[in-house]
């Protein structure tokens, strides 16, 4: 597990990149160190050529991002459970529930886990599709390198590689790249 | 039913120390709300549903089906006392119901906190085998069921703790060296740092009752199942390893003090007319400690794994009625204990 780069204590849960006088250095931080820096998520934070780069992809997260902080009134269109229900219970209501409060419950399972990606067994009727998500997974972590590394051809054709890659198999609902993963 | 489980026998690998894995998996339906907010008519649906997908399967054949409405306390009792259900589950519910399987390797429990948890028990140290079992179970019943998946998150499980793999893979060890020698507190803290986790299995914390320990896996998400049972089996062998150092430290430290011990638990178990639970713990930590320290003759690690599960309160209720007086339990349990123990080995 990555240690936090300002606390050198807490394990890192955000990884926190940023541009100064044009040049890029990423930070890995845990959450308090990241709240005392103002890094609160979204992408406000991150100046113009990186976000440029992303925005493409983006679109979506960020608009949810806009919408609100807190979540309490999210509501589950399938069992009709809120998010507030269910910080109080501890127990999502079903399976819809992850998808209703997926921005609230990001960063949760980040912290229970210390991922939030599943790599492991899949139900034999979906392993194709998840193998092509695992793929546009990967893709968008070389496309998170590519721009951390300055390589910004590498990741305009990533990016363009990406898009096509959702637009045929028409995934176009799947988050996008968050440069504030920390991938242990 | 109140025939020993496999899972008791000693004869996997380091039963000495390690005397049980356990492998679960948690699965909900598709389409339907988790048990916490379902209708008894959904909770209905899903058991008939899930009962109906494990009928024809080959690994749980001949598997007796038990239906909690209608079990009485004792059986419930019985059920949590040999690990087939949770405490929680063992009080009961509309559309719960528990499938065990032959000598109670394999079992699964219908509507608990998710509509599914399949489970494996094997003697000794066998993480991997225990999760390949699991999923050769589960391969059979995927033909005909459909999973709450996410492509990101995995299976999806009422409590976001358990999404991902929904695996869970613990070991009932028994720590008592390591215990008497004072350094549990640090090895358990480090274990954690394993991202493994550990609890006293009968009683709190590093002070458990007889040094029973069940560690298990944290985390769910992020890793193949093969990778967390292969950490908590790494992390078991070394525990064995140390605990198998910290038995020989208590011999070369007083080993006629430990002959005694061992032999006094013998003694007191083979002829006392009233025992207590915790004292049968205690006893049976002692002698568990001197059969693999090869100190005492004529009895074995099987027998005494037995004893751990069939002296608790439902076993005797089982066995001898709910309605004794607390000294009619603690008679009950000293003829139990002094008939397995004096029967021919």
């Amino acid at each position: 597990m990555t240690t936090c780069d300002e606390c050198g204590e807490r394990p890192a849960t955000i990884r926190y990149t940023e541009m100064v006088d044009g040049a890029l250095s990423t930070w890995s931080l845990c959450d308090e160190c990241a709240a005392r820096r103002g890094v609160t998520g979204g992408l406000s934070s991150l100046t113009a050529p990186l976000v440029n780069i992303l925005m493409g992809l983006l679109g979506e997260s960020t608009d949810a991002a806009a919408r609100g902080e807190d979540g309490g009134g999210t509501t589950c269109p399938q069992c009709s459970m809120s998010y507030g229900e269910f910080r109080a219970e501890g127990r999502l209501g079903c399976g819809a529930c992850y998808d209703a409060f997926k921005r609230e419950l990001l960063p949760l399972i980040r912290r229970i886990h210390g991922s939030t990606e599943h790599v492991g067994r899949v139900p034999p009727g979906l392993s194709g599709d998840v193998e092509s998500r695992r793929d546009l997974r990967r893709m968008e972590m070389d496309l998170e390198r590519a721009v951390r590394q300055e390589e910004y051809e590498r990741a305009a054709e990533l990016r363009d590689l990406i898009r096509t890659r959702r637009e045929e198999t028409a995934l176009s609902g799947i988050e996008g790249v968050d440069v504030r993963d920390v991938d242990d | 039913m109140i025939e020993p489980a496999s899972w008791l026998a000693a004869t996997g690998p380091l039963s000495d120390v390690i005397l049980s894995t356990r492998v679960r998996v948690a699965r909900n339906l598709d389409g339907y709300p988790f048990p916490n907010r379902a209708s008894d008519d959904e909770l209905s649906e899903v058991r008939n549903t899930l009962l109906e997908a494990m009928s024809g399967n080959n690994y749980l054949a001949n598997a007796v089906v038990i239906r909690m409405e209608g079990a009485d306390d004792a059986v419930r009792d019985v059920l949590a006392e040999r690990h087939l259900v949770s405490g929680d589950f063992a009080r009961g519910g509309v559309g719960r119901a528990v499938v065990v399987g032959e000598n109670e390797v394999a079992s699964a429990m219908v509507n608990e906190e998710d509509h599914l948890r399949l489970q494996c028990i094997r003697s000794g140290l066998m993480p991997t085998d225990a999760w390949r079992l699991v999923n050769r179970i589960e391969s059979e019943m995927d033909r005909n069921l459909h999973y709450a998946f996410s492509s990101d998150w995995g299976y999806l499980t009422s409590c976001p703790t358990n999404a991902g793999t929904g695996l869970r893979a613990s070991v009932l060890a028994h720590l008592i060296g390591l215990a008497r020698g004072g350094r549990i507190g640090q090895i358990l803290s480090s274990i954690s740092k394993l991202g493994l986790s550990v609890r006293g299995y009968y009683g709190e914390g590093s002070s458990a009752l007889g040094g029973f320990f069940q560690v298990s896996n944290q985390t769910t998400l992020g890793q193949t199942e093969e990778d967390i049972a292969y950490t908590v089996e790494r992390v078991a062998t070394q525990l064995a390893g140390l605990e198998g150092e910290a038995r020989e430290a208590l011999v070369e430290r007083g080993r006629r003090e430990l002959e005694d011990e061992v032999h006094r638990a013998f003694g007191i178990l083979t002829s006392a007319r009233l025992l207590t639970a915790h004292e049968v713990m205690e006893r049976c930590s002692s002698l568990r400690l001197g059969i693999a320290l090869e100190l005492i003759d004529g009895v074995s690690l099987a027998t005494v794994n037995r004893l751990l599960v069939v002296t608790q309160p439902g076993h005797l209720a089982y066995a001898h009625g709910s309605g004794s007086s607390e000294i009619e339990r603690d008679a009950a349990r000293a003829d139990l204990v002094r008939g397995e123990l004096t029967a021919t080995e």
